[in-house]
Parts: C-alpha cells; structure tokens; sequence
C-alpha cells in the first residue's frame, strides 16, 4: 500500500524570467509524519522550491500536492504552517500583536497564541515591538506563526540561520518538540550536521535537481559509505603501492591516505605494506563524513 | 475576506505612519483652508489686492461654502495623503517581506486584496467623515466669533458633497495602492503617485487645457473629473475660477472617477494574483 504523502512534486520545474532555472524537474516525496531534511548549497533551489510548495511562486512546468491540495490554495495553507526565507513581520507591532494579526489572517483562534509564545519561549517579550527582536526572536516568532493554525505539515527554510550556538540548540530542540507532536516538517538547510541531528531522511539538491535522497546512512553508503586510513612511512611510496595493489587512485589527505574499499581489506593492506618494508604507524576504518557525501554529491551534476 | 478585513484593520489602526497622514491632512484642511484663511481676509495686508474684497472672499470659511472649501482641499493636499496611504498600505508590505507571511496564511491572494480595499475603504470613509465634520465644527465656530451670520447646505446637498468627497479620496488611494503593488516600492510609489498629481496632471492641465487635441486627453484625467465634480458645489459668490469653466460636466466626471476607481482595483488584484513573491 502506497504510503500517505505530505509533500507530492512531480516534474516540478521553475525558470525565473532572467532565464534562471532555479528549480528543474524535481520529484520529491515527503511522509507524513517525518522530518525531512532538504539539503544543498546555497543558490541550489531550496528556497525556490518551499516558496513553490508555499504557493509564493507559480511553477512554471509540473505540479505538486502540498498537504492534500495544489499549493497555495487554502485548502492546502489551512494544514500548512511555513516560515519561507526571512522571517518577515510588522516592525511597528509587538510580537503578540504580529500573531494576533496572523491569526486573523489564518482564521486560527487567538487562544492559540498564547502557548506557542510559550512554545518558543517569547512570551515575557510578547509585547516587546518586533524590530527590537533578535535574529533568534525572529527565528522563534517565526516558528511560532507557523504553529498558529496547529498545522498538519510545517515547512521551515534554514530554520537556524544566524542563530548563535546556543540558539541552534534550542531550535533544534523545538523542531524535536514539533516532531513528538506528530507533525510533518520539512525543512531546509545548508548545514549537514543540522540535518544529520534532525532529520528522518534527506533529499540533496542541486542545481535544481534532486540528486540523491534516503537516511544519512543510506546517502553515506552510496556514496562510498565508509574509507580505510593508512598512515604511513615514507608516504609517497605506499601510496604508489596501494594504487597499484588495490587497482585504483589513492588519495592523500593531511599526510594520511584514504582509500576507498571495504573494510576488510584492511588486514591485507596492512600485510602487504610492511612485507614491503614501509611502516604503518596508523591504520583505521573511518566513515566517510556527510560533508564528504554532501561535497561528492553535489559537485556531480554539470 | 473578512478574516482579511479583520487582519488590516488591526494593522492599520496600531500603524502610526497612518495617524500622521491623517494628522497632516486634518491639519492641512483646517489651518490653511479655515483658520489662516480667515485670519489674512478679516486683517487683509494693506497691499492685499483683489477683485473681490476680503470681506467677501472671507465668506468661503463660513458654513454655506463648506463643501466647495474641502472639496478643493481634497483635491490638492487631499489626494497626495491619499496616494501616500495607499501605497504604504501595499508596498510596504513589499518592504518588509510581510506579503510573504501574508500569503502563506489560509485566505488566497484575492480574498487578501479584497480585505485591503475594503479597509482603505472604511478608512477613507472615516477620514471623509472627520475632515467634513472637523471642517463644518471651525467653520461654525468662526462664523460665531466674526458675529456674522451663515447656514449649512441642505441635508441633501451635503450628502452629495459627502458622496463625491469620499469618491475623490477613494479614488486617490486606489491609485496609491495600485502604484504600491505595480511597482514593490514605497519611495516609488509615492514618488511616482506625487510626481503624477502635481507635475503630470497639474501642469498638463494648466497649460494645455486650450489645446486642441490635449484637450480631449485632458478630459480623460482623474484630477480634472474631479475639479469637474467639485465645480457642482461651488462657492456662494463668484470666485477667483468662476471663468474657467469645468471641462466635463459633473455626471461625466462622477462616472469617470467611478471608472478609475474600478480600474485601480482590478489591475491591482491581476498583478497581485498573477505575480510570484520573491525570488529573482
């Protein structure tokens, strides 16, 4: 049986008119219930593609399905809470005062305001004017005129922009609340270990394109997963070994070689490096980083 | 729609760019065209020199010239407040993202619009309401302490001046409005809407209103629909304009502002609903 989709793009493409293809024939799928991590560099087309999903931007091909309904249509903003790009308020307003009005936009009751002030932690500067608000307040404000109408499917654009450590944490730890509550979020992000915490699976994007999706664990093991480090004396000469030994180019970073097998070879390599008369000072199994996935999956497309 | 009505209601009413406008125009209307107006005619400069004398021309502060006496303050220094309203209220939004946030709530893009100018209706409601009411106040007051004697305009007559006081500031910030979304920038906007009411339409219509062919153009133009309106309730003597003719009649000029009106509305609703927010 087909799993229920929050999130439904097929072939969803966007030219801007300066000819700019933000966004190409992307097909995405996001469950309900999970938190999706939309991953790329920046310029990549995340925020094209959430203000396309928001319904800020016509498509210029291909269709989507945003909670039940064609994007921006009310039947899909009723179930639908975002905060796309900036969060963007009333500066002569208070915080509340901002919700209130949201509020009134959204048709949500104003007994909700209230606990998601509490929600995010702004309700002893709810009535602080909102262009006094920190980059965090903004941040959290955000997130909490997304909640207003008790959304089914939250969609937050790097929701940790410009926040300090210790407001990434909270932020973090507010998204974790937001999941416990059952909601779907996607969000997008350009940091992999925000994403690698947060996240239920991952959709890498770039140049428009979706490049590759699935857990970080699946994306660490297409993409090579994991590597064999060897740290060796005199250098140059294991690295000719190893690349003639193991019939592929081997790499050197900071002085330590990395190559790119399974595991257990490692005893083998091992083996053959000493019977040549080089010394192995280290020799260990790592697992390729997210950044290394990220860098390797996004460079590939032309 | 409603939700939309609600929604800028509160936001204008907390917006204190708003309030000032209204300030300015409340004070603009009562100063310039009441009190100084009265002042210099009750203790005209010895150098005054006029066709008319000053204890004549000071009657158009009195209660029977309140309407010719907004009307004409509408049409100047009325319109440009109206412009600057308007735009604010949709450019802004521009400015700080907020049509962002706005969208993204349940209502769908017309209903929002449809919110807007239903409220900058109200509005231009009240202030029409105020302006009329404000003015009527100082002109009684000063036809008191000049111990003369004046009557208001019929009931009648001064719900017709009330009907086209109300159009002209409706039309004006429907024009605002329409500029705030046509162009996403407040300084445009309003340097764009100024820069039409007083140096396109004004000179326009000052040197060429003899001009075959500009004269016909000219006709077509909301300002000069409006003075033709305007022209209706003129002042109880013969005044300074009283031999330049309006150059439609005034059911013509109704019409036409009511055209505009409608005209303003719609572009801003297609741009508004066609166009995409954000991105490059």
């Amino acid at each position: 049986m087909a799993q229920a989709l929050a999130v439904e793009t097929h072939g969803l493409t966007k030219r801007y008119s300066t000819g700019v293809l933000a966004v190409n024939d992307l097909n995405l799928m996001v469950k309900i219930g999970e938190v999706y991590g939309f991953l790329g560099p920046n310029g990549a087309g995340k925020t094209t593609t959430l203000r396309l999903l928001s319904g800020l931007l016509h498509p210029t091909a291909g269709s989507a399905t945003v909670a039940g309904a064609a994007p921006g249509t009310p039947a899909s903003l009723a179930r639908l809470g975002a905060m796309v790009e900036t969060p963007a308020f009333y500066p002569y307003l208070s915080g509340r005062d901002n919700l209130r009005v949201v509020a009134r936009y959204s048709g949500a009751s104003r007994s909700r305001i209230e606990p998601v002030l509490k929600q995010v932690d702004l309700a002893d500067r709810a009535q602080h004017k909102f262009r006094t608000y920190s980059t965090g307040m903004k941040q959290r404000l955000g997130v909490a005129a997304a909640l207003l109408k008790d959304p089914a499917l939250l969609i937050l654009d790097e929701p940790t922009s410009g926040l300090d450590p210790q407001g990434t944490v909270e932020m973090r730890a507010l998204i974790g609340d937001i999941r416990r509550e059952g909601r779907t979020v996607l969000l997008s992000s350009h940091l992999l270990n925000e994403v690698e915490l947060t996240c239920d699976r991952v959709g890498v994007i770039a140049k428009g394109k979706l490049v590759a999706e699935g857990t970080v664990d699946e994306l660490r093991a297409r993409s090579g997963g994991t590597a064999v480090l060897v740290r060796a004396t005199p250098l140059d000469r294991a690295q000719r070994l190893l690349e003639s030994f193991l019939g592929t180019s081997v790499r050197v970073e900071d002085g330590v070689l990395v190559l790119s097998v399974d595991p257990s070879q490692a005893a083998a390599i091992n083996r053959r490096l000493v019977s040549e008369g080089i010394d192995v000072s280290e020799l260990r199994v790592s697992e390729q980083s997210l950044e290394a996935v990220f860098l390797q999956l996004t460079e590939g497309p032309a | 729609m409603i939700a939309s009505l609600r929604a800028e209601a509160l936001k204008s009413r907390k917006r204190w760019a708003n309030w000032i406008l209204f300030g300015i125009l409340l004070l603009a209307l009562l100063a310039f065209g009441y009190v100084l107006t009265y002042i210099i005619l009750k203790n005209p400069p010895r150098n005054f020199e006029s066709r008319i004398p000053a204890s004549v021309l000071k009657r158009q502060v009195f209660p029977e010239n309140l309407l010719p006496n907004v009307l004409s303050s509408v049409s100047t220094i009325g319109a440009a407040i109206m412009i600057i309203l308007g735009s604010l209220s949709t450019a802004s939004e521009y400015g700080w993202l907020t049509v962002q946030t706005i969208l993204i709530q349940k209502p769908g893009r017309r209903a929002v619009l449809s919110g807007k100018l239903l409220n900058l209706a109200i509005i231009t409601l009240f202030i029409g309401i105020v302006a009329l009411g404000s003015a009527a106040l100082t002109s009684y007051l000063l036809v008191r302490i000049d111990g003369g004697s004046s009557s208001f305009p019929s009931a009648i007559l001064l719900l017709k001046g009330f009907g086209a006081l109300w159009l002209q500031l409706a039309v004006w910030t429907a024009f605002g409005m329409f500029l705030g979304i046509a162009f996403r920038s407040t300084a445009a906007a309003i340097g764009g809407g100024l820069t039409y009411l007083f140096v396109g339409e004004a000179l326009l219509a000052q040197l060429f209103r003899d001009t075959p062919g500009v004269k016909e153009f000219l006709k077509f133009l909301p300002g000069v629909n409006g003075s033709a309106v305007n022209a209706t309730f003129g002042l109880t003597f013969r005044g300074p304009n009283a031999n330049t003719p309006p150059l439609v009649d005034a059911t013509r000029g109704s019409i036409t502002l009511l055209v505009y009106l409608v005209l303003f509305a719609v572009l801003a609703l297609v741009i508004f609903q066609r166009r995409d927010v954000g991105g490059s």
